[in-house]
């Protein structure tokens, strides 16, 4: 049971993120901070759990098909009252239940992912299956702009359009980066909007750290007539809240030590103020 | 065997809305009786087995009874991890189906056979593995897939050989199905799917005084029975047509080695792929599984020991 009312600030989230980074010396901070402010906007209005239930079967499906970033999603369950605080503070340590990855095992996260391109289609199948109970669930799936250079993206964005899911959203989270570089130097994805587009999806391009605009652009795409599935491609910045990170693709795999620690924590807290 | 399984499917699609059949474009006239009496259940995913995978698990995770259609050279093969991660993970019910297993598709060559697929499923946690003789066998399987409470892969080969068994059979799971017993039972054969009925043929007529067992099970199974054959069995001979690593000569190999060991002869496809095209016996004889081939290889075996 959650006593007190979820705000899902931003600086507290990414304070989360950190803390629990220090206590399991662990990565992928980059792409957790890159998707906080989608993840406190999709939690604070717009996903539907019954009750608080995670697991209500007329529960909104979020599926954080970028595995990689689960960590922000774990901070929004903190939040929620779904995850304990020794969860946190004893991350990765041995015998403990929450991963580097998003694994379904831990309730509130639909689907195993990390092994990319994976999520995106149970999501299309949690949809198709919401069609066909005519029940009118929503659908999110958070992918990554490195994650679409997997084929089975486009294999399900094929299906979802020509199966008008008209309830079924994919969130890009387009930082640019992919493991070993910018997407541009590995494998240049060009327009994300266009190729979603051309495959059907109502598509809107957005700051994707302006809660404001994200929280219109998912408003806008879900009161329109349409009845083809939804893309929003968000513009982010990977490392997203603390300037050494920013757009430095070592915090995709560098552990935080005493000084990186204290020094971004330092600076989340005078964002706070 | 074909017949039944589209019967067995329209039967428990009618029976159940939840069920559904997810086929990649694949079955051309297999299902359509299906898309007749039940359209509503009938999803072609397009050539694009990877989101059908997925797909499926999405399904199933929201309450339905995905069975999951395609060639046994792509599923399981092309999405053996959606199967892993996105399926066996969470003991999703979805029942997998992989038709034309081995050389059905003689004339086609490599792309389209598939003899490792049984290797492949083995090592994934939670996922059963069926292979059914005939249409009894078949039939059995497909309402224990569908009972079932995890992902069953349905391995389907050769389907015209004719029946092995003569009744309706109250299969056990993990559990061998007598053919041909034998009281002094000298070779005992253990076998699986499309080659039990030539392996009963041979049995029959050229050693009188073996046992056959079909394994319509793979996984789950029943180590026991393998213990009581052995201690029964002057010989142990398994016959398979899937590679000869990871398949029941595997399963039957790592029993009697653990707990009792005596002679074992596996017969399986040797470790490579087919040379030439020709017709499904052309094919069985360029791999040593004709009835002409293995009589030669068993008598060997025996001469030897």
């Amino acid at each position: 049971m959650n006593l007190h009312k979820p705000t899902f600030n931003v600086n507290k989230l990414r304070k989360t993120v950190l803390e629990m980074a220090y206590a399991g010396s662990t990565v992928h901070i980059g792409c957790a901070f890159s998707i906080i402010e989608l993840l406190a906007v999709l939690y604070r209005n717009h996903l539907n759990y019954p009750n608080n239930d995670p697991e209500s079967k007329m529960r909104d499906y979020l599926v954080l098909s970028k595995g990689h970033g689960v960590m922000a999603q774990y901070a929004c369950m903190r939040e929620l009252g779904w995850l304990k605080d020794n969860s946190f503070t004893e991350y990765f340590s041995n015998g403990s239940e929450l991963k580097g990855l998003s694994d379904s095992l831990i309730s509130g996260l639909e689907v195993t992912s990390g092994t990319l391109g994976h999520g995106f289609s149970v999501g299309v199948g949690m949809s198709l299956g919401a069609k066909l109970a005519g029940t009118n669930q929503k659908t999110y799936a958070l992918v990554g702009d490195g994650e679409i250079n997997e084929g089975a993206i486009w294999e399900g964005a094929l299906f979802a359009s020509h199966h008008e899911l008209k309830n079924f959203m994919v969130i890009i989270d387009e930082n640019g980066f992919q493991a070993m570089g910018t997407t541009k130097e590995v494998l240049n994805l060009n327009s994300i909007k266009n190729k979603f587009e051309s495959f059907g999806f109502e598509t809107i391009t957005i700051d994707g750290h302006d809660e404001e605009c994200i929280d219109q652009a998912i408003n806008k795409l879900w009161s329109s007539s349409s009845n083809m599935p939804k893309a929003v491609v968000a513009k982010t910045i990977k490392g997203k809240g603390v300037s050494f990170m920013e757009n430095n693709n070592e915090w995709h795999y560098t552990r935080l030590n005493e000084h990186t620690y204290n020094s971004a924590l330092a600076e989340i807290e005078k964002g706070e103020q | 065997m074909r017949d039944a399984f589209s019967k067995c499917l329209v039967s428990l699609a009618k029976s159940d809305a939840k069920v559904l059949l997810l086929t990649g474009d694949h079955g051309y006239s297999l299902f359509d009786e299906f898309r007749k009496e039940c359209p509503e259940q009938y999803i072609n995913a397009g050539i694009a087995e990877q989101n059908m995978v997925g797909m499926a698990a999405g399904l199933a995770r929201v309450g339905y009874r995905p069975f999951v259609y395609g060639l046994s050279a792509f599923i399981p093969l092309r999405v053996i991890e959606q199967i892993k991660i996105d399926i066996a993970h969470d003991k999703l019910p979805v029942v997998l189906i992989g038709d034309g297993a081995g050389f059905v598709y003689s004339h086609l060559g490599a792309s389209h056979q598939a003899t490792e697929d049984i290797a492949c499923c083995r090592a994934i946690p939670n996922l059963s593995i069926f292979s059914p003789a005939d249409r009894f066998e078949l039939e059995s399987c497909m309402i224990m897939s569908y009972e079932s409470k995890g992902p069953v892969y349905l391995r389907l080969g050769k389907a015209d050989r004719g029946d092995v068994h003569s009744k309706n059979l109250e299969l056990k799971i993990g559990n061998l199905v007598p053919i041909k017993t034998n009281k002094s039972n000298d070779i005992s054969f253990i076998t699986t799917g499309s080659l039990v009925k030539s392996v009963m043929n041979i049995a029959l007529e050229n050693f009188p005084n073996s046992s056959v067992w079909s394994s319509p099970f793979i996984k789950p199974f029943e180590n026991k029975q393998i213990v009581d054959i052995c201690k029964r069995s002057q010989v142990l001979i398994v016959i398979e047509e899937h590679s000869i690593y990871g398949g029941l000569g595997s399963v039957v190999s790592e029993i009697i080695s653990e707990f009792s060991p005596i002679r074992l002869l596996r017969i399986g496809v040797q470790d490579r792929f087919s040379q030439y095209c020709g017709t499904y016996d052309y094919l069985l004889e360029e791999h040593g599984l004709d009835e002409l081939s293995l009589i030669k290889k068993i008598k060997q075996f025996i001469e030897s020991i």
